[in-house]
């Protein structure tokens, strides 16, 4: 068996040019396909990441076609009121987003404040939020113009200035007092968001009752997804809407999570389909290689049939072959494909996201080595089977 | 002579079939997916600028708040607009028609059916009116006009009146809007935009009365004057308004948008996704290229002989050199053709396939896509064929004889 593998090197080295050519082929086609996997998983790991810390306990009500909440403000106390009613529900919180005009004493820019409530639902939004409190303290129970900022804001990436706990900021001609710091979230948004409590935040907004979106918390003996079924059916009627025709959508944070998976799922599988076009004419690459070879050390055949070797035995010296430099252009492959995604990874990393990172699981690197040996071997099989079927005396004297 | 070069480089070609046929495989897979995707995404790309011809270029939205997408984003911002803004913004040099619109969300009640749309409160007079039809706002196609005098009459679009409720609105029904009722006047074409067919026009009267709204507006739609540099007057706009407002420049609460500047970012980001899809499958090309060049390598070694005789009996360097490039030529050409030929059909299955799904998509394929896959191949076959080329007319004819492979 070694045998076979020394010959199949040997015959492989012999022409160098050619060799490196069709590896060429086929690690460009390996490169594209673990880059753009490793940085699809490292995305989705990221993303997934921030769901679980959502616990699988929620139930969000957002109104229909908004991105988690940012849109119409449909909801009102009264709906928080319905939801927290439900049967199963253990505690229901509402919080307002909006993009605001916010200003130091010498900057004016435009983020996200988030009214957060300070009762006793609070506990459930922070217990979906990853963050924690990194400097002073978090917002409580009659504080009224207090603010915590985004890490962004206070290390003076999104104002010029730092801003301090102790200092001043505007929100839409307002001030608050900045007490303080929640950690690094890894994106732009949320790290240069403001966090203030709901009442102020209605104040601010002049909407005394309304809510983005709403959170639930189910308790632990309670099925998620049919508690979410009562939840619609009760919020239909309070809102006298028929099935289908609602204007909010109810979701559980696994469904959510799963709409996320599913849409990346897509995504990925349409690029990767394209890559792997690549991988096809690499292949196709090979196979060339193999007639090629064949055809040259026709003779060469003869005299190894002469002196005893079976068909098999031929086939099986080009079939290693062929599988050899599938291998090869595969480790090659691996090890840019890699590469490449670490330099988009610092890419990504200088615009301010540093949550999402490359992921190399240990499966993609042994799938796409066995897939590009795969690849040599399917093309190598019609070359060596043509080279086994010689007959020995037409080989010896061809040409 | 030229003739000759190419029926020699033919008969090579031929003499290899399998391997012709097999580098030949290896660029027409990579042409097909490249000519597939452009064409689809162009396709895309022509009908979405031509829903914005429809709406036409020469009209600027001007919504408070940071720059977000289109009216809609009216309410994620607690700035406002007023009146006077709008009037201001009338008299402004190569401004056509200035006017305000008050754009909000409402429940519509239609026999005892509920749905939310976007309504918009609009001037009624008749110079308005006219002005609203010129930039595509107001196509009636049933039922008339606002007038003057109207209150709590309704001009509805075509996908609310029948594709919405179970029983079609038609002209002088009545609708509630937000418990209000409203009786309908008209019903708009169909535009064939998803904004403009889902909205509900009433008198702006109504609208500040419903909305409680008594003295801002949410967005003012303006009309540039035929004529006029979109781009100045875009910025004409911002002075005045900045001025109006008292803030200073790159801090407005505002922002002014032009329809021609919405379908450029909406260009861009397409253009982004095109040139993502396209970047990946031309990899597959790369790969056919080195595959050609491999080939060629390979014919070149194995004519040494050949070339020895071609050039002992007085060929030049530079015709062996042409020999060579004009086989890669043509082994790139040949593959893009069929990839022209299999690209095409792979376009018209997704097209027939998204018709399956009711979604139209009709794949564009422009002149410069045809002559431009054709000169790509060729250039990929010429190019991978370079180095093999010279090699061949490197070589000595006394060694070229001599060896015998």
């Amino acid at each position: 068996m070694l045998d076979y593998f020394i010959l199949a090197v040997h015959s492989i080295t012999a022409r160098k040019m050619r060799t490196l050519l069709t590896m060429i082929g086929i690690f460009i086609g390996v490169a594209a396909v673990v880059s753009l996997i490793s940085i699809g998983q490292g995305l989705q790991d990221a993303v997934t990441e921030q769901f679980e810390n959502m616990g699988v306990d929620k139930i969000m009500v957002m109104a229909k076609g908004s991105f988690l909440g940012i849109g119409d403000k449909i909801f009102e106390d009264e709906d928080a009121e319905v939801i927290r009613k439900t049967r199963g529900v253990k505690r229901a919180g509402g919080m307002l987003y909006k993009s605001l005009q916010v200003s130091t004493r010498d900057e004016t820019k435009y983020t996200f404040v988030t009214g957060i409530p300070q009762d006793e639902t609070k506990e459930i939004i922070n217990s979906m939020s990853s963050f924690t409190i990194t400097h002073g303290r978090d917002l409580k129970k009659g504080d009224r113009y207090k603010a915590v900022v985004g890490s962004w804001v206070h290390q003076g990436k999104f104002f010029d200035r730092k801003v301090d706990i102790g200092d001043s900021i505007q929100v839409e001609g307002k001030k608050f007092e900045v007490i303080g710091v929640i950690s690094e979230i890894g994106n732009p948004q949320d790290d240069s968001q403001l966090l203030i409590s709901l009442d102020v935040a209605r104040d601010v907004l002049e909407e005394p009752d309304k809510l983005d979106i709403i959170i639930a918390q189910v308790n632990p003996e309670e099925n998620v997804e049919i508690v979410a079924e009562r939840m619609s059916k009760d919020l239909r009627k309070s809102r006298g809407y028929d099935e289908g025709d609602e204007d909010f959508t109810v979701q559980t944070s696994a469904q959510l999570m799963e709409s996320f998976g599913s849409i990346f799922a897509i995504i990925s599988a349409v690029l990767i389909g394209i890559a792997v076009i690549s991988l096809l004419v690499g292949g196709v690459g090979i196979m060339n290689t193999m007639y090629t070879s064949v055809l040259e050390r026709t003779p060469e055949i003869g005299i190894m049939k002469a002196i005893g070797a079976r068909n098999e035995d031929v086939f099986k010296i080009f079939l290693i072959e062929s599988g050899i430099l599938g291998l090869g252009g595969g480790i090659i492959g691996v090890i840019l494909g890699v590469g490449i995604s670490k330099l988009v990874e610092i890419g990504i990393h200088a615009t301010g996201v540093t949550f999402i990172s490359a992921y190399f699981s240990w499966y993609l690197i042994v799938g796409a080595l066995s897939f590009s040996f795969i690849v040599g071997v399917l093309s190598g099989i019609l070359p060596a089977m043509q080279a086994s079927k010689l007959i020995t005396v037409d080989a010896l004297r061809y040409e | 002579m030229i003739g000759d070069f190419f029926i020699l480089a033919l008969k090579n070609l031929r003499r290899r079939k399998l391997r012709s046929w097999l580098t030949v495989l290896g660029i027409f897979i990579g042409i097909t997916a490249v000519v597939t995707l452009i064409s689809l995404s162009q396709g895309m790309r022509d009908s979405i600028n031509e829903q914005f011809e429809k709406i036409g270029k020469s009209r600027i939205m001007i919504v408070p708040g940071g720059a977000f997408f289109g009216p809609m984003s009216s309410s994620a911002s607690v700035d406002t607009l007023s009146e006077r803004e709008a009037e201001l913004v009338n008299k402004i040099h190569g401004i056509e028609l200035a006017s305000g619109i008050i754009s909000d969300t409402g429940v519509i009640e239609y026999k005892d059916e509920l749905e939310s749309f976007s309504v918009w409160g609009m001037h009624t007079d008749s110079e308005r009116t006219k002005y609203y039809k010129s930039i595509g706002l107001l196509d009636i196609g049933k039922g008339r006009e606002f007038k003057a005098s109207d209150n709590h009459k309704a001009i509805i679009g075509h996908k609310i009146a029948y594709e919405t409720y179970e029983e079609d609105i038609h002209v002088g029904n009545k609708i509630t809007i937000n418990g209000i009722d409203f009786n309908v006047i008209g019903i708009q074409n169909e535009i064939g935009t998803g904004m403009h067919d889902s909205l509900i026009r009433i008198p702006i009267e109504s609208a500040r009365e419903l909305f409680e709204k008594p003295n801002n507006i949410d967005v003012i739609i303006a009309k540039v004057a035929d004529g006029e540099n979109i781009d100045d007057v875009i910025d004409e706009i911002e002075k005045v308004l900045r001025k109006y407002r008292d803030v200073d420049e790159g801090e407005e609460d505002f922002s002014v948008q032009s329809s021609a500047q919405t379908i450029e970012q909406l260009n861009g980001i397409l253009a982004m996704v095109q040139g993502v899809l396209v970047g990946i499958a031309a990899i597959s090309l790369l790969v056919g290229g080195i595959g050609i060049m491999n080939t060629m390598y390979t014919s070149v070694l194995e004519r040494r002989k050949e070339i020895g005789i071609i050039k002992s009996v007085g060929a030049r360097n530079s015709y062996v050199s042409l020999l060579f490039l004009i086989e890669s030529g043509m082994l790139g050409t040949v593959g893009g053709i069929i990839g022209l030929l299999l690209g095409y059909g792979f376009s018209k299955v997704a097209q027939l396939a998204a018709s399956m799904f009711d979604v139209s998509l009709v794949p564009s394929f422009g002149f410069s896509l045809i002559l431009g896959a054709l000169l790509f191949s060729f250039l990929i076959g010429a190019m991978s064929g370079l180095l093999p080329a010279r090699q061949a007319a490197k070589l000595q004819p006394v060694d070229a004889l001599r060896k015998k492979r």
